[in-house]
């Protein structure tokens, strides 16, 4: 009979863990030493975002969502997803959990107020709404959208780290360059004439930067 | 105690010198005590344009390494005993005085005067920071033309960083017959992008230039931009003064009945 101590086993890698768990033992039991197990490595971890998964028995739904929430109360960290049983574990991991953390950076901004005059440059962590105009010769670079409550003269790159579905808006669209992801967009060299100012936005589409006006149609499009 | 106003633009050309001495010299029009400080070390013309070069004996960088005191340095002006220049040195550069030096200049000068005006160097080196370290509001001045208008965004910026507490556009050299083709930017225009307080637009008129070549500031003379800039001074002044409307025309019937609209 195998010790009592490895009925579970706490495994991990760079982007989460794995849970072995004895396939023999009773279920409430189990639950116990997952508590302990966990109780005593909360430190190790502390609010790490990791993913999970589970190895050597097999776990109903409601049984996931138990051991899930002891591990909630025994830990800081937070499980960002749960992973079936893979051969190519770690790539799937940090696959999902960096698809994951994008997702969740998109869904969260923060806000900036003032205009941004020639010579400045801002960059930002996730989306960004400008309350404000972003003047010719100013700079703004997000990992995420960018959404500006003003006009938009000076250069704007959405998406700084790669992310495809970034976007740029602004109530007046009339940027020097825009770029998202790898595309990079410059104005025409003749203005416009009788342009309307009215707000746009702009997207990455088949390799090519579109700016058009702000309608339901494209905001249903919009994938955060 | 007297007001440090620095007149600056980040472009050259645009009318910084002229504006400093014809906004000086209005000021000095309305009984109010005033000098004016060139800090263009090594480039200066604000004495030539106020018609004073004859009479620098010592300058800024003289008063500065404690070659003289402030008083011999002063340059009083030929018409109006109230006004007073400061010229600035042409051998030297300007790394000579720094902004600390420069700004305990400026609040030497406060108790005495009511004004002190600063003209500004164009750039944004050391000339700039000099000008700018003692000064509580600031003129921007630009003219309505893109690449003006780009810099003295750039400089509100550098002003806003550097804690300036207040900042007034002057638009100059406004053409209006060709704001109304559409060739040219309206003043509106020129505010829509600053976003700044507007205390006088300036129209292009060739009187500026012969008072420039001759030394005698064109303000309070009868013609549009001595008017626009006896506007100025009397805005700084806290006076509320609605702005010129250069559209106007000098019609038979308007000089008739002595019609101002400015």
């Amino acid at each position: 009979m195998k010790s009592v101590n490895n009925s579970v086993i706490i495994k991990g890698n760079k982007y989460g863990i794995i849970v072995v768990l004895n396939p023999d033992m009773a279920f409430d039991e189990l639950k116990e030493l997952i508590a302990e197990k966990f109780k005593e490595s909360s430190k190790f971890f502390e609010n790490a975002k990791m993913a999970i998964s589970f190895e050597g028995r097999y776990l109903s739904n409601e049984e996931q969502k138990d051991i899930l929430d002891i591990i909630g109360k025994n830990t800081d960290m937070q499980i960002v997803c749960v992973i079936d049983n893979d051969p190519k574990k770690e790539e799937l991991f940090q696959k999902t959990l960096e698809q994951k953390l994008m997702e969740l950076d998109n869904n969260t901004g923060q806000f900036y107020k003032g205009i941004l005059r020639s010579g400045a440059s801002l960059e930002f962590e996730n989306s960004v709404v400008i309350i404000g105009d972003v003047n010719n010769g100013a700079r703004v670079v997000s990992k995420g959208n960018i959404i500006v409550l003003g006009s938009l003269k000076g250069n704007a790159f959405a998406g700084a780290t790669g992310n495809t579905n970034a976007f740029v808006v602004a109530l007046d669209m009339s940027p020097t360059q825009i770029r998202i992801a790898d595309v990079i967009a410059r104005s025409p060299d003749k203005p416009v004439k009788d342009a309307v100012k009215e707000a746009k936005i702009a997207f990455l589409e088949d390799g090519n930067i579109y700016i058009e006006p702000l309608n339901k149609n494209v905001l249903n499009d919009i994938r955060l | 105690m007297g007001e440090v106003i620095v007149v600056t633009s980040g472009k050259g050309g645009v009318g910084k010198t002229t504006t400093t001495a014809n906004v000086g010299t209005g000021l000095a029009m309305l009984e109010k005590k005033v000098v004016l400080i060139d800090t263009d070390i090594g480039l200066r013309n604000l004495d030539v344009v106020m018609g004073l070069e004859n009479r620098i004996v010592y300058n800024l960088v003289d008063v500065i390494e404690g070659n003289c005191r402030i008083r011999n340095a002063l340059i009083k002006d030929k018409r109006y005993p109230n006004l007073y220049l400061l010229p600035s040195a042409q051998t030297r550069d300007k790394n000579s005085v720094t902004p600390e030096q420069m700004k305990k200049l400026a609040d030497e000068l406060r108790d005495e005067f009511d004004y002190i005006l600063m003209d500004c160097p164009a750039g944004i080196e050391q000339g700039f920071k000099n000008a700018i370290a003692g000064a509580d509001k600031a003129l921007v001045v630009t003219t309505p033309e893109v690449s003006a208008v780009r810099d003295a965004d750039r400089i509100i910026g550098l002003l806003e960083a550097n804690e300036m507490e207040e900042t007034y556009l002057v638009v100059n050299r406004l053409r209006m017959d060709m704001v109304k083709r559409g060739d040219m930017m309206s003043s509106d225009d020129v505010m829509e992008i600053l976003a700044v307080d507007l205390i006088g637009v300036v129209p292009d008129d060739e009187n500026i230039v012969i008072s420039t070549n001759q030394g005698e500031p064109l303000v309070g003379s009868d013609s549009q931009a001595g008017r626009a800039y006896m506007n100025i001074a009397r805005r700084l002044t806290g006076e509320e003064v609605p702005f010129l409307d250069l559209n106007e025309r000098s019609s038979f019937f308007g000089k008739l009945f002595g019609k101002r609209k400015y």
